[in-house]
């Protein structure tokens, strides 16, 4: 068999895009309504931010803009997890039905495969309204502009987004050994809102929870303060990126292992 | 004996959640983790502002508050626009609809049952638990009655909030988008996030205005407040009794409009 190179994957991931944009276009309703929806989520949280600040100077030393480039920065780094890997939250549904095992019989990776089929439109407004915020906070803050700070939000915001997709991986993979994995999804779902929040707020035996085990402070504040606090930057923040690369191989590991095990329904 | 029919569908809602035993812890978990993260951060804000009372609220008043509204939420979820939403889209609303009664009064008694397992498993639980960590700051007296009242009103409320919204799939067959919007607009303006006495000055009187500040609002300021003064008591009960009849009359009059718009396929 000819080695798949990556040209090969990505030949077939824009054709299996195509289809499947193609077919959500015939719901357009349903697509402006979401987008719109999704942008409405944002401005809530925008909104709640002001309302604080209006009545409280600063939270734990950070203030209104710092707290915004927070916001606008997990809102980007959660844009892949939302675009590109929404199908996890259907997997429950082929587990539970049988037609998972159409993913078993491709000659072709099945995680790539599965995660392929979907592309979530709507996500795109999120981004839109999210880079708005960073650039706004940016400005505010007169962080200046070079070519290199560029360059390290460019790899840290993808860092950041391994995180979270692999939380959602691992969240999503529990479905092949219980039987209804939504609740697992919603409870890690919901907890990417907690990104926003600078960790320092929590105890130090919560600060190490969400630094190591809901690793959620990988989502926005130990990436930012690379560019947010340059002069004092923690050790963990420059090993974001490895955080980010390990934790993602453990949840595809997790992932294709339950995909393995599954045994079908017979039908 | 036409109770009796109800309480049959209660019995059988009751069942059906204790069936997913594991779902329960998870969201047992997932709102201690909540309680936490709302202390800390709250704790923080609190701690920045360098004041007892902001806004003629103490800490832990704004944390049995925003605590509660979360435990209230949870409570009341009953995910009624998805129910709609799908049933109108594969069009099982045809079965609702011959059903020996009304669709409104058959949905809302089957999420009965949920409403029983949800108090005891989460609201009676959270309620313990800020307890004992605000120290005895929710005064327990004759506003607990008034609460309970105000409680069996919002729950009315927030019902045709969510038949009306359900409603509108019947037009947009959009589901996702629809519920977000639904849910972002009552969260935020009913103080759920945010407490409504710390919104800025022509917010604060809008969100008065508002049928959505009768779900959460104005039961936990019932909840809070240890002494009443009964005029205010019967101010906040009769805005709610209001919102309840006229959120009732639009809802049932949009629905037996709508109806004529339905198109099934197939079914």
């Amino acid at each position: 068999m000819k080695k798949k190179t990556l040209g090969f994957y990505l030949r077939i991931y824009f054709k299996i895009l195509a289809q499947d944009l193609k077919s959500k276009m015939s719901y357009r309703a349903d697509f402006i309504i979401s987008t719109i929806g999704m942008i409405f989520t944002n401005i809530a949280g925008f909104v709640s931010f002001w309302i604080l600040f209006r009545n409280f100077p600063s939270i734990n030393g950070w203030n209104y803009y710092e707290i915004l480039f927070l916001y606008g920065f997990s809102l980007v780094s959660l844009t892949p997890v939302q675009c590109l890997f929404d199908n996890n939250w259907s997997l429950r549904m082929y587990v539970f039905s049988g037609d998972f095992i159409k993913y078993c019989f491709r000659p072709i990776n099945m995680f790539f495969y599965f995660q392929s089929e979907v592309f979530d439109i709507k996500g795109l407004g999120q981004f839109a309204f999210g880079l708005g915020t960073l650039i706004y906070s940016w400005v505010k803050l007169g962080l200046g502009f070079s070519p290199l700070m560029i360059l390290k939000l460019c790899v840290f915001l993808l860092t950041a987004s391994l995180i979270m997709v692999a939380l959602q991986n691992a969240a999503a993979a529990t479905c092949f050994w219980i039987q209804n994995s939504f609740y697992i999804l919603d409870f890690v779902t919901k907890f990417k809102d907690y990104a926003k929040y600078p960790v320092t707020i929590f105890s130090a035996f919560f600060r190490f929870i969400f630094t190591f085990i809901m690793p959620i402070a990988f989502i926005a504040y130990y990436p930012s303060l690379v560019i947010l606090r340059p002069d004092n930057v923690p050790v963990l923040s420059w090993l974001s990126p490895l955080f980010g690369l390990v934790f993602f191989f453990l949840s595809y590991k997790f992932w294709m292992y339950g995909a393995t095990k599954y045994s079908g329904t017979g039908s | 004996m036409k109770l009796k029919k109800y309480l049959a569908l209660t019995r059988a809602g009751i069942m059906e959640t204790l069936q997913f035993r594991l779902s329960f812890v998870v969201m047992v978990i997932g709102n201690l983790l909540y309680l936490i993260v709302v202390y800390f951060l709250w704790d923080a804000i609190y701690e920045s502002a360098g004041t007892d009372v902001v806004n003629g609220m103490t800490f832990s008043d704004t944390l049995i508050y925003l605590v509660l509204a979360t435990a209230l939420f949870n409570f009341m979820e009953m995910y009624t626009v998805w129910q709609m939403g799908r049933a109108i889209q594969s069009g099982a609303i045809v079965l609702d609809l011959l059903k020996p009664m009304e669709p409104r009064s058959y949905l809302f008694w089957t999420y009965s049952g949920n409403f029983v397992v949800n108090f005891f498993s989460t609201f009676l639980p959270t309620f313990i638990v800020v307890c004992i960590v605000t120290h005895g700051a929710v005064p327990l007296g004759i506003n607990l009655v008034y609460f309970i009242i105000s409680v069996i009103m919002s729950i009315m409320i927030n019902y045709s909030i969510d038949y009306f919204v359900g409603t509108i799939c019947l037009y947009t067959e959009s589901i996702w988008g629809i519920n977000i919007m639904k849910q972002v607009i009552v969260l935020l303006l009913s103080g759920a996030t945010i407490p409504i006495a710390f919104f800025p000055e022509p917010f604060k009187t809008i969100a008065m205005y508002l049928p959505f500040q009768s779900i959460y609002n104005a039961p936990l300021t019932l909840l809070l407040n240890g002494s009443p003064d009964i005029r205010d008591v019967a101010e906040i009960l009769g805005t709610q009794l209001l919102w309840c009849i006229v959120t009732y009359i639009i809802s049932k009059l949009f629905w037996k409009v709508s109806l004529r718009q339905i198109t099934v396929n197939g079914g």
